[in-house]
């Protein structure tokens, strides 16, 4: 007889439902959609305040935010076109820290994976599609290289992967620089005297990433389908897969990972270099997609939206999509900002403040649950104990 | 030394430093002038669980006072109502007479409480000195520090290196430490939490020793912890058994023995050959094992110990032959120093020795965990490369020392844990998990072994320690593994746990399983093992059977001395 697995399920608030060993589902998700209304209407209100303060309408921004993102055909495929990155570059995050690596480098993996795929843009001539494909996947692969490098530092003397990726970032676009104001490698070829711009030339058209329609109608690069379908095939592989649960153990506990036959190293290496190809290969669809040549303030912060959405739904997978597209609608409504004579970097703080409000629910809730848990805990040693010691005395 | 605030009791205790007093006398009436700590009424709820309910305690000076109980049985909540750890639901504590309300450890510390962990209450990164100063808050330097712990070393024989990191410290040594860090505040009473979980018999020993050092010089009183009948019988002149939150008995050790305290304490008669292992009442079973003993030598070559016909043994392949197996700690130590030994199928061997001394080694080699210098493992007769898939894949189940930091993930649920080391079985046509079939996996062995949970989904962190120890042994045992390395599988476990595990293993070994069973407990060893080899300095240095236990030849064996 073991008295717990007989009890009932949870059902109560309160007082009674604090020492039961998991919350009722309804009061967590009630708990979390209120906080999240009023940190979430913190920000907005924040936001409010400093518009009026620099002497404009709050309303006015609201509604440049929502007419430069979805109110249009037109701007919502923009706005679908600066999701992509975003998507691709959290979701490599999460890989990435499930194995309990934080990868914090994800700026420079994009920058190098778009140099690569630059190069071969620029300087394989052959058919279109061919060279385009060539060109993605080797952005890929440089993004892998990229991350790779602290992989293998990580593998050879554990260097923490959030200094050296971090590092590394600085790197890369060290390098980028540098190529994009050299005419021996991607700067634009140009016959002035007082030298061409730090930026490489227009990629040939027939390169450039299939864009079904185009502004003011609806129109969004095929990189939307490419970052859905490696979005939905990991979703499946890190719930279902022995590898998505490996890559979980290694990260939860990496000694008894060992233990269980897994080889640490390769599965936290592999999950960093996956996350730099999926930086990688963001950065190669910005290029083919979007943006159309490299420069040197190419990444565009970019990697940095991608990290924090990961930040936001770290432990929430499934939201990764609509919060992808939450940071989409503020990039490309906080363009329309200047319409309306705010300055274009409170859509920089307002999406500060936004990464604020959705990380800190969780953050509160953790907390709290942690505290509860080890209430509980101490319940359940005590109920298990005596369990044990009834059973025993029946036997 | 100049270590101040530790007002009240440690002031009272230089002032009424008297001899204790002798058993004839306090056996009768003992005057309540000597009570230094009184607890009357106090209660303890968590939520609905009532962790000690109306418990009453007088601790006297020059006394060491046992608290048996069972885990659970609320003797650990009730010494951390009465340090402040945990704020008490009623009742009443009084010091010296007065009453008094313990604020929290700090306010205890001050007035001359202190407490040593169970689970130590050390800073693993830090030295030892910066431990014992960190007692102090502050305000103790590296030289008072260092003297403090010179000095109360040479007091009570407890010597321990003041520049040494915790992490590189034994189970043992780190004990040393804690009672340190208590000993330097100078208290009037000083509660030990199970201090001997992690000790060998020797080092509790020295640590009784100690104890009594503490109690007659100083005149200090101290409360035992402890669910382990011949230590309380051995140390303490008082013992108060809990069961349930409830003070059930209170008498003086003289006149207790250990029948009826085992009676008292789990609230039946004791009578399972692992119960008296767990509370050291083996000399029946040893007898009855020296009567049907193997013929098979007791000292070099090993035989198939189950083997009946002791004539002509068939000689089959061992299960497990590790020879000159040598692996180096990740400080360069050598910590196996070319060890050699066998195990036949079916056969249960122990390894006993100090802690320290390559027993930890033996687990996280035949896991894979630690790398191999030299030598080979061999199980069936096949060589097996020391890595962690292929140990797996030749039947190699390791019951890890610390089953938190190896055994298994704890915010995984249990049904991982469950299945962890099998994942490849549960891949489906597809490739993915099968997770209906990890499902059912988890249901059959939460049935069959027996392990208290909600849920399958639960995170591992939710299951009490004998549980968790349960999930770790489903998983290794219900591969029908080759091999079983156990090492120390019934630490920190309490009785009802302990059989459980020393059945299991039993059971394995009936299967065919041979089985290493490292341990720190002799008692286990002797109700378990059919032969008993000690470690030393990472190589065995000699073996017995379990009929022929000497136990003065163990104690030379396990001190390195080669008997």
């Amino acid at each position: 007889m073991s008295p717990l697995a007989t009890s009932p399920p949870v059902s109560g608030t309160g007082e009674g439902a604090a020492h039961d060993l998991l919350p009722s589902p309804k009061v967590e998700t009630a708990r979390m959609v209120g906080l999240y209304v009023v940190s979430v209407g913190v920000a907005l209100g924040v936001i409010a305040v400093l518009v009026l303060a620099v002497g404009h309408a709050p309303g006015s921004v609201f509604t440049a935010l929502y007419q430069g993102s979805v109110a249009t055909p037109g701007a919502l495929g923009r706005t679908l076109d600066d999701t992509i990155p975003v998507i691709l570059v959290a979701l490599g995050t999460l890989v990435a820290v499930r194995a309990g690596m934080f990868n914090i480098g994800q700026t420079g993996q994009l920058v190098f994976g778009a140099v690569c795929a630059a190069f071969i843009a620029l300087k394989v001539h052959g058919p279109g599609p061919l060279v385009l494909i060539l060109a993605l996947v080797c952005g890929l692969a440089g993004g892998a290289v990229w991350a790779g490098l602290a992989a293998l530092l990580y593998a050879w003397r554990r260097i923490n992967v959030v200094i050296s990726t971090l590092l590394l970032t600085y790197v890369a676009t060290q390098v980028l620089d540098y190529l994009v104001s050299s005419q021996r490698f991607l700067e634009e070829p140009s016959s002035s005297p007082i030298g061409a711009l730090p930026q490489s030339a227009i990629l040939p058209a027939n390169v450039d990433l299939p864009h079904p329609g185009a502004y003011p109608s609806f129109g969004v690069s095929l990189g939307i389908v490419i970052a859905l379908v490696i979005f939905g095939a990991f979703a499946v592989l890190m719930a279902r897969s022995p590898w998505g649960m490996r890559l979980r153990m290694v990260g939860a506990n990496p000694t008894a990972a060992r233990r269980f036959g897994i080889r640490v190293a390769a599965v936290a290496g592999g999950a960093l270099v996956i996350s730099g190809a999926l930086a990688g290969l963001a950065g190669s669809i910005m290029l083919t997609g979007e943006v159309y040549r490299i420069t040197g303030g190419f990444a565009n912060t970019f990697g940095n939206d991608g990290l924090l959405a990961a930040l936001v739904c770290r432990d929430r997978p499934g939201w990764l999509l609509p919060v992808s597209f939450v940071f989409g609608v503020i990039r490309s409504g906080g363009n329309y900002f200047l319409s309306t004579g705010v300055p274009d970097y409170l859509a920089l703080v307002l999406r500060g403040l936004l990464v604020l409000a959705l990380v800190f629910p969780p953050v509160y809730l953790e907390r709290r649950e942690w505290a509860r848990r080890l209430k509980a805990a101490r319940v359940l040693v005590l109920r298990g104990s005596r369990a044990v010691a009834e059973k025993g005395s029946v036997s | 030394m100049s270590i101040d605030g530790t007002a009240d009791l440690s002031r009272i205790a230089e002032s009424t430093r008297t001899p204790r007093p002798s058993r004839e006398e306090g056996g009768g009436i003992r005057s309540s002038s000597d009570v230094r700590v009184e607890l009357e009424n106090v209660t303890k709820r968590f939520g609905p669980v009532v962790a000690c309910r109306g418990v009453s305690l007088a601790v006297r000076q020059g006394e060491v006072h046992g608290l048996l109980g069972e885990n659970g049985a609320g003797k650990t909540t009730l010494m951390k109502v009465l340090i402040g750890l945990v704020p008490g639901d009623g009742g009443e504590v009084r010091l010296g007479g007065r009453p008094v309300v313990v604020k929290d450890p700090v306010h205890a510390a001050a007035l001359g409480l202190a407490m040593a962990q169970q689970h130590f209450s050390l800073v693993e990164r830090l030295k030892v000195w910066e431990n014992v100063a960190l007692a102090h808050r502050g305000k103790m330097g590296r030289r008072e520090a260092t003297r403090a712990i010179g000095e109360i070393g040479e007091r009570y024989g407890l010597t321990a290196d003041a520049n040494a990191r915790v992490e590189d410290l034994t189970m043992g040594q780190r004990q040393r430490v804690e009672l340190l860090k208590c000993l330097s505040l100078k208290p009037g009473v000083l509660i030990l939490d199970e201090p001997t979980s992690v000790l060998t018999k020797a080092e509790s020993r020295e640590l009784f020793s100690v104890l009594r050092q503490v109690v007659q010089v100083d005149g200090l009183a101290v409360v035992l912890i402890s669910h382990k009948l011949d230590e309380v019988l051995e140390v303490t002149d008082v013992v108060t058994i809990m069961r349930d939150g409830s003070v059930v008995a209170e008498l003086r050790t003289a006149e207790a023995d250990a029948h009826r305290l085992a009676k008292a304490m789990v609230g039946r008669e004791v009578l399972l050959q692992a119960d008296m292992a767990a509370v050291g009442l083996l000399d029946e079973e040893a007898a009855r094992a020296a009567s049907e003993a193997p013929a098979g030598s007791a000292g070099t070559a090993p035989t198939a110990g189950t083997a009946p016909s002791a004539s002509v043994p068939a000689q089959p392949a061992p299960a497990l032959r590790l020879v000159g197996v040598s692996a180096r700690g990740p400080d360069g130590r050598l910590v196996l120093d070319e060890l050699s030994i066998e195990v036949a199928a079916g056969e249960i061997v122990g390894i006993a020795g100090v802690d320290g001394n390559g027993q930890a080694a033996i687990g996280e080699v035949m896991s894979g965990i630690l790398s191999v210098e030299a030598g080979t493992i061999e199980v069936a007769g096949r060589e097996v490369a020391p890595r962690a898939a292929s140990l797996m894949r030749a039947g190699v189940a390791v019951i890890p020392e610390d089953r938190h930091a190896s055994g298994c993930v704890l915010r995984m649920s249990v049904e991982e844990n469950l299945v962890a080391a099998e994942l490849d079985v549960f891949r489906g046509r597809t490739g993915l998990l099968d997770k209906k079939a990890i499902r059912a996996r988890a249901l059959e062995l939460i049935a069959n072994f027996d392990i208290t949970c909600p849920s399958p989904q639960v995170p591992m962190s939710a299951l009490s320690g004998g549980n968790q120890q349960r999930v770790v042994l489903a998983r290794e045992l219900s591969r029908d593994p080759r091999v079983v390395i156990a090492v120390q599988p019934t630490r920190g476990l309490d009785v009802g746990a302990i059989e459980y595990v020393s059945e299991q293993l039993r059971a394995a070994a009936a299967n065919g399983a041979g089985i290493l069973l490292v341990s720190s407990e002799l008692d286990e060893l002797v109700a378990l093992a059919h032969r008993v080899a000690v470690i030393h300095g990472g190589r065995i240095i000699g073996e017995m059977t379990r009929g022929r236990i000497d136990v003065e030849r163990l104690g030379l064996l396990m001190g390195g001395r080669v008997a």
